[in-house]
């Protein structure tokens, strides 16, 4: 394999895994906060993505969709939050988990319901449309933006978490929320915008997913799967593990397919096969 | 007296039930019976698995899939007996449960949904990918079961009561897995795993042999499956149908075994019911049923029938619900 070559792999492993960063570490963030596994979250992120087909088909604006249909998801979330899994808080954890996976079930068919089963696309605009030349070989510029509005998603969140007084509530959370309530803090209204928050991302993944692949009606749980692939490895609760998990998943997948072809998507349960031996909790533990 | 004839008035009820058929109601009620039997076949086992041992699968699909594959190929290409299909099921899905169990054990409360997860979607990509079972369009026409005996399982009624023979040994079997004292130190698990491992248990093994024990009972339900339909497609693999038979039990009332086998019907009835009118609809109508199960009766319907005195005992064979 020529270093070119091995470049180019590395960049769509690179952007591959940046669609599932956005899921794996909302997702992560959102057990570490919350303690909820979020079983809809691959529900969450269809949604988004029908949501930005719709937008798209009314108002022929991608950037719109990608800003306002996260944004109706996010609400959509934060309803959810207050009206069922708010109940739930300080009992059985496995109760969440099979709400949220009744959740699942009741949007992904909703889904169907409303927008039929048939395999459709979001439309990319005509800006990022084209190809570019990199290192000799012709790349599609929408995936470089892909990669650029995650970097752009990630480093903001990290900004999130690390720099500001929310994310250090959010951070206190994670070790212990019962404390976060006693120095005054309003948990509640904490958990609910985590658990927004994550909806929201997802469903930007959503709606990119739905532009470079397809919208279809079984994709919430290919997402879902590789989400909680991706968070096995990385560490449940940790954001940068989930990001870690997910760039190794994307380039595990784009070398894959280059040197086992066949086998590609076989080489992503390999890896966690193999994490799992050597560090069963995960690659990090840390925030 | 009021316990004796709860236990046999059901038994007595779906053995003469075929007799009915084509004067009482039509023959469409058999054959929404026999699913009902080999969904609660694979939801007792589920129940040792989550309800008693508290180890929550959603994976369970992979058992059921492996099941109905190996009944396929085995009745393409090598015999049509209905017990060796089912011998070759029990041995091929303990030795699955026992390799996947292993890596699956390790792991506690969401790792272990997670991995079990993981395990039943790459059961699905091997089979949605590999040719010789037909890939993603699976396996049709596949030829009947016999029994070796001159009755043919071609006819409904038949294998009616071959379903209802497993249920009801099925049903002996977990009653007894989980009244022995594998079963009781399982329930010690679910509710203080330190404490059993510093009373001497192994307890990885325990929760082993509870993967591998509910995986059998899947197995089994899935080559019934195939046995009735005689066709086989990834699906069967596919995590919604984990996540259904979740449903199921949690409807049902987990750590109770009778309680899954009538969600299971109650699921089922319902499904067919409602897909009649609003076709895969029904699905949503399920989850918010489940939904609305969850936040308001945790313990499933069963839960709140178990209340209702005379059923108590009968209904709580070894132990009672999750705590």
């Amino acid at each position: 394999m020529s270093f070119p070559t091995f470049l180019i792999n590395l960049l769509y492993g690179f952007t591959i895994g940046s669609t599932l960063i956005l899921i794996s570490s909302s997702l992560s963030l959102i057990f570490g906060v919350m303690g909820v596994i979020n079983l809809a979250h691959g529900a969450f992120c269809m949604l988004g993505a029908y949501f930005g087909l719709t937008l798209v088909l009314w108002t022929g604006n991608f950037w719109l969709a990608l800003i306002v249909a996260p944004i109706i998801v996010a609400v959509i979330g934060c309803l959810l939050e207050i009206y069922t899994l708010r109940p739930l808080y300080g009992l059985d954890h496995m109760l969440q988990l099979f709400l949220t996976l009744g959740l699942s079930m009741v949007m992904s068919n909703l889904v169907l319901q409303i927008w039929g089963g048939d395999v459709r696309s979001v439309t990319i605009p005509e800006a990022l449309k084209g190809n570019v030349l990199i290192l000799g070989t012709v790349y599609p510029s929408f995936r470089l933006f892909v990669f650029a509005v995650t970097i752009f998603l990630v480093f903001s969140i990290w900004f999130l978490i690390t720099q500001t007084r929310w994310g250090i509530i959010l951070r206190a959370g994670i070790h212990n929320m019962e404390l976060v309530d006693a120095f005054g803090i309003n948990i509640s209204r904490v958990l609910t915008l985590v658990f927004a928050l994550g909806c929201g991302l997802a469903s930007v993944a959503g709606v990119i997913i739905g532009a470079m692949h397809n919208c279809n009606i079984n994709m919430h749980a290919d997402l879902l799967n590789w989400g909680l692939i991706a968070v096995v490895i990385g560490g449940l609760g940790s954001f940068r593990g989930a990001v870690i998990g997910s760039l190794i998943l994307g380039v595990s997948e784009a070398f894959g397919a280059l040197l086992v072809p066949g086998l590609a998507k076989f080489t992503i349960y390999a890896v966690m096969v193999g994490v799992l031996i050597f560090r069963p909790e995960g690659l990090l533990k840390e925030v | 007296m009021p316990r004796a004839v709860l236990k046999w008035l059901p038994l007595c009820f779906f053995v003469l039930f075929p007799l009915g058929t084509g004067v009482l109601f039509s023959e469409f009620y058999l054959s929404l019976l026999i699913r009902v039997f080999i969904f609660g076949i694979m939801l007792l086992g589920l129940d040792i698995l989550a309800g008693y041992t508290g180890l929550v699968s959603l994976g369970h699909a992979m058992f059921y899939g492996s099941g109905a594959y190996l009944a396929a190929i085995l009745l393409t290409h090598v015999t049509d007996s209905i017990w060796a299909i089912l011998g070759l099921s029990i041995v091929a899905n303990a030795i699955i449960g026992y390799l996947i169990g292993y890596f699956c054990i390790r792991t506690r409360g969401i790792y272990f949904v997670f991995l079990t997860f993981a395990f039943a979607q790459f059961f699905y990509l091997v089979f949605s990918n590999w040719i010789f079972v037909g890939a993603a369009d699976g396996m049709a026409g596949i030829p009947k079961p016999a029994l070796g005996i001159p009755l043919d399982l071609g006819d409904r009624r038949v294998f009616y009561y071959l379903t209802l023979a497993i249920l009801v040994a099925a049903y002996y079997a977990a009653r007894w897995i989980v009244q022995s004292p594998l079963g009781k130190v399982l329930v010690g698990i679910r509710q203080n795993e330190e404490r059993v491992r510093f009373l001497g248990y192994e307890v990885n093994s325990c929760k082993r042999r509870a993967y591998v024990y509910s995986g059998i009972f899947g197995g089994v339900a899935g080559s019934l499956t195939v046995g009735y339909l005689s066709f086989v497609s990834p699906s069967v693999y596919h995590w919604t149908l984990s996540a259904e038979i979740l449903a199921m039990e949690l409807v049902g009332g987990m750590g109770t075994l009778v309680g899954p086998l009538i969600a299971s019907g109650f699921v089922i009835y319902l499904g067919d019911l409602l897909s009649s009118w609003i076709a895969e609809a029904w699905l949503m109508v399920l989850g918010t049923i489940y939904v609305i199960c969850i936040l308001y009766s945790p313990e499933g319907i069963f839960g709140i029938l178990r209340k209702l005195g005379p059923l108590r005992r009968l209904l709580s064979p070894g132990d009672k619900g999750p705590s």
